[in-house]
């Protein structure tokens, strides 16, 4: 598999995402206010819009760590959190999280095994190897800097098969030749037929995307193409970077 | 890893290699040299009590009276502690699972049940093991008192101390894994409770809960109710059991909530820093302030009080103990959850009592740590003061003295609480005249211990004798240990005296100048360490 990512398992579908109407709400404050979006196979979505917009709250209610108050979201034509959807989605969280004993290669090797990963010793040298992770395969997470912990992060979400990438901020704290790598990847898995759903601030990951689909206070703002002029009718300059 | 099979074993596989790992890392010695203190210690304990007792055998009015009505009692406690179980289990308790463990084991195509029994097992092997342990020991000492052998009397309170944490564990289960709401959960519990308490009120053996009391005085029980206890005890297990098959239902939401502030919890709790231990357990049961208070407060005092509103105007409306009021604003914007709590700490506190004296005076060891959590609630203004050096030293005030102002409102709400407990012991036994006088002479006194303990331990900084990991620890333990003698020795004193009320009642006046030793001690503590620390500040 080596330089190619290989992101699907058996046959496309024609949206691995959707959601219809889905809400969540905390006593009375609406988080994410009746979203609907359906994410295409081998499609890349941005999902932008400024700080407490509701991004994060749908990756979360995608990947069936929230409940939903309203609605619905389907993986893959199943609801999240049951193990049809937990094999097709991989989720790339704002925050790296790691077993405090366990290293980086073990933490790889755990999570290629609990997927049934195909050839995972491949997959995982040639995740290290590209992300720059080289020398750090026995490093615990509370040795790794902040960069190192989010790259490790990035191959944990990736050292698996799956047909929905979800990814919340994933170029934070990377430097520029990380960020590059980074892009290159999301293309081979959005070739590999992944719909991938990014979320940012950043221009250049809205710029690469296929779609950009705006948030604003729970609600959907904007869906449509990555067009600067509409997205700058929307939100101030500052709120995109 | 890589060799395993499938998720499944993978799963396990990656679990054994870190089990072995922390054995590895375990100094061995070091264990086996605490779990010897620890025997130690309880050894000596227990062979004091033993001596010091001298327990002869309850009269055959007592026992019949224990045989009637203990089950129901005891069914009460129950399921007062299964409906904290239920609550639990409705905010997504009681397992404690790493963030990592929800991030990539519960997010992976793996049964959840599968993935959490592991988790769910072991915490009923150590709450079992501590329960049967515990039941054990009392049994140990009922049966020098009750018809029934050793066996029989340690057998069956054993089989009972680790049935309740099945009981309480299971309810939580079986609400997390069917995602109850809190409401439901509490209405739930409520009603076990409820019924509990009718069995009590007209002599009844109905709910499952007053089936466990029965095992736990199976050696009285005859006939029917012997069986019951049986029945009682194929309930809880049961219930266990289906919250373990639902296991898998758990809210992931919950779960990583749980995830951060259990492992912020377990940290505090490793340097055995009891403050912020409280502070999380109140995050963690969603325990915040009411926004609207019970009742509001006027300048100077209570606004239901003409005398001291009189007083306020004459003063120009100037605060006229601003940390009475204050502390007082505290208290009345308590959450009902700790409302309930503090009560029913008192109503425990009271029944244990009872319970010592028909019983075994072994359960006299016990309203004094629980009495010390509720003042750990009561004390939560002072060390809201200790938990912010900088503001606190910015007022025009020693440290030292407005730490001791804040004593005053917690100690009359302390009061209040021991008066509490002792109309329940009152109600709740069959000499309420040794209850209510007990009381009486001891309130005062116990009620400002606890709240010197308390303050002693929630202004602790954990960190003051990190070098002296000894003294840190006695430091720790002190306010405990104090509270668990400031609680037991009254108890004692009125069981052990001979005589009439009159005479128990007069050698428990004698008790109260040893707590007023420890009150001074207290005092002369806090004063030392808030003079100490603002000396090193300024």
């Amino acid at each position: 598999m080596s330089g190619a990512i290989e992101a699907t398992r058996g046959g496309p579908t024609d949206a691995p995402l959707s959601a219809h109407g889905l809400g969540r709400s905390y006593d009375g404050y609406i988080a994410l206010g009746s979203f609907s979006l359906d994410v295409a196979a081998g499609e890349l979505v941005a999902l932008i819009g400024p700080n407490g917009a509701g991004k994060t709250t749908f990756l979360n209610l995608a990947a069936g760590l929230l409940d939903p108050t309203s609605g619905g979201v389907e993986i893959d034509g199943h609801v999240p959190g049951t193990i049809e959807a937990r094999r097709a989605l991989s989720y790339l969280p704002d925050a790296p999280v790691f077993y405090e004993d366990l290293s980086l290669t073990e933490h790889l090797e755990y999570v290629a095994a609990l997927h049934e990963a195909e050839d995972p010793t491949a997959r995982i040298d040639d995740l290290i190897s590209r992300l720059g992770l080289d020398g750090w395969e026995d490093a615990l997470g509370a040795e790794l800097s902040k960069g190192m912990k989010q790259k490790a992060s990035i191959a944990l979400a990736l050292v698996r098969p799956f047909k929905v990438l979800l990814a919340d901020e994933p170029l934070d704290g990377l430097d520029p030749p990380s960020r590059e790598i980074l892009f290159q990847i999301l293309a081979e898995t959005q070739a590999a037929g992944a719909a991938i759903v990014v979320s940012t601030h950043r221009p250049d990951v809205i710029a690469a995307a296929d779609r950009c689909v705006a948030i604003r206070e729970g609600r959907l703002a904007y869906d449509g193409p990555p067009d600067p002029a509409i997205l700058e009718e929307i939100f101030d300059r500052s709120e995109l970077e | 890893m890589l060799a395993a099979g499938d998720p499944v074993a993978a799963m396990k596989a990656m679990r054994s290699a870190r089990r072995r790992r922390y054995v590895a890392r375990t100094d061995v010695m070091e264990v086996l040299y605490r779990i010897y203190l620890v025997a130690l210690a309880a050894v000596f304990a227990l062979a004091f009590l033993a001596g010091a007792l001298h327990e002869v055998p309850a009269d055959p009015g007592s026992v019949e009276s224990i045989r009637a009505d203990a089950p129901a009692i005891i069914g009460i406690a129950v399921a007062v502690l299964v409906l904290a179980g239920l609550r639990s289990g409705a905010r997504g308790g009681p397992l404690a699972i790493e963030a990592a463990e929800v991030r990539y084991t519960l997010l992976a195509p793996v049964s959840r049940r599968t993935a959490l029994r592991p988790a769910a097992l072991a915490q009923l092997r150590t709450a079992t093991l501590f329960g049967a342990l515990f039941g054990a020991v009392v049994g140990n000492f009922v049966f020098r008192r009750f018809p029934g052998t050793a066996v029989e009397w340690i057998g069956s309170l054993a089989a009972f101390g680790a049935l309740v944490p099945f009981a309480v564990l299971g309810g939580a289960l079986a609400a997390s894994g069917r995602r109850l709401r809190l409401g439901v959960a509490s209405a739930s519990g409520l009603v076990l409770v409820a019924w509990s308490a009718l069995d009590l009120a007209l002599g009844w053996n109905s709910s499952p809960a007053t089936m466990l009391g029965d095992l736990a005085t199976l050696p009285l029980q005859h006939g029917a109710d012997a069986w019951l206890a049986a029945v009682g005890a194929a309930l809880v297990l049961a219930l266990l059991a289906a919250g373990l098959l639902g296991i898998g239902g758990l809210g992931l939401e919950a779960a990583q909530r749980r995830a951060q502030l259990v492992a912020e919890m377990r940290f505090s709790a490793s340097v055995q820093d009891l403050r912020s231990v409280i502070l999380l357990r109140r995050q963690l049961a969603s325990e915040r302030p009411r926004r609207k208070p019970w009742l509001r407060l006027r300048l100077g005092g209570v606004r239901t009080s003409p005398r001291i509103a009189r007083q306020s105007a004459n003063s120009g409306g100037r605060f006229t103990n601003p940390v009475w009021r204050r502390d007082w604003q505290s208290f009345l914007r308590w959450p009902v959850v700790r409302v309930v709590r503090v009560v029913l700490i008192a109503v425990a506190a009271g029944g244990l009592a009872v319970g010592g004296f028909d019983l075994t005076p072994v359960l006299f060891a016990l309203p004094g740590p629980l009495l010390f959590i509720a003042a750990l609630d009561l004390i939560e203004p002072l060390a809201q003061e200790s938990d912010h050096p900088t503001r606190r030293l910015m007022l025009p005030r020693r440290s030292a003295e407005l730490l001791r102002t804040h004593l005053t409102a917690p100690a009359v709400a302390m009061a209040v609480v021991l008066a509490l407990a002792a109309i329940a012991a009152a109600a709740i036994g069959g000499n309420p005249g040794l209850a209510l006088g007990v009381g009486a002479v001891v309130f005062l006194p116990l009620a400002v211990v606890m709240v010197c303990a308390a303050a002693v331990s929630a202004t602790n900084d954990p960190y003051e004798f990190a070098l002296n990991p000894q003294l840190s620890q006695t430091i720790t333990f002190a306010p405990i240990v104090v509270a668990l003698i400031a609680g037991f020795l009254p108890l004692f004193v009125a069981w052990k005296v001979g005589g009439g009320n009159s005479a128990r009642v007069g050698a428990v006046v004698g008790i109260d100048v040893v707590l007023f030793v420890f009150a001074l001690i207290g005092l002369a503590g806090l004063t030392f360490r808030f003079r100490k620390r603002e000396g090193e500040a300024l």
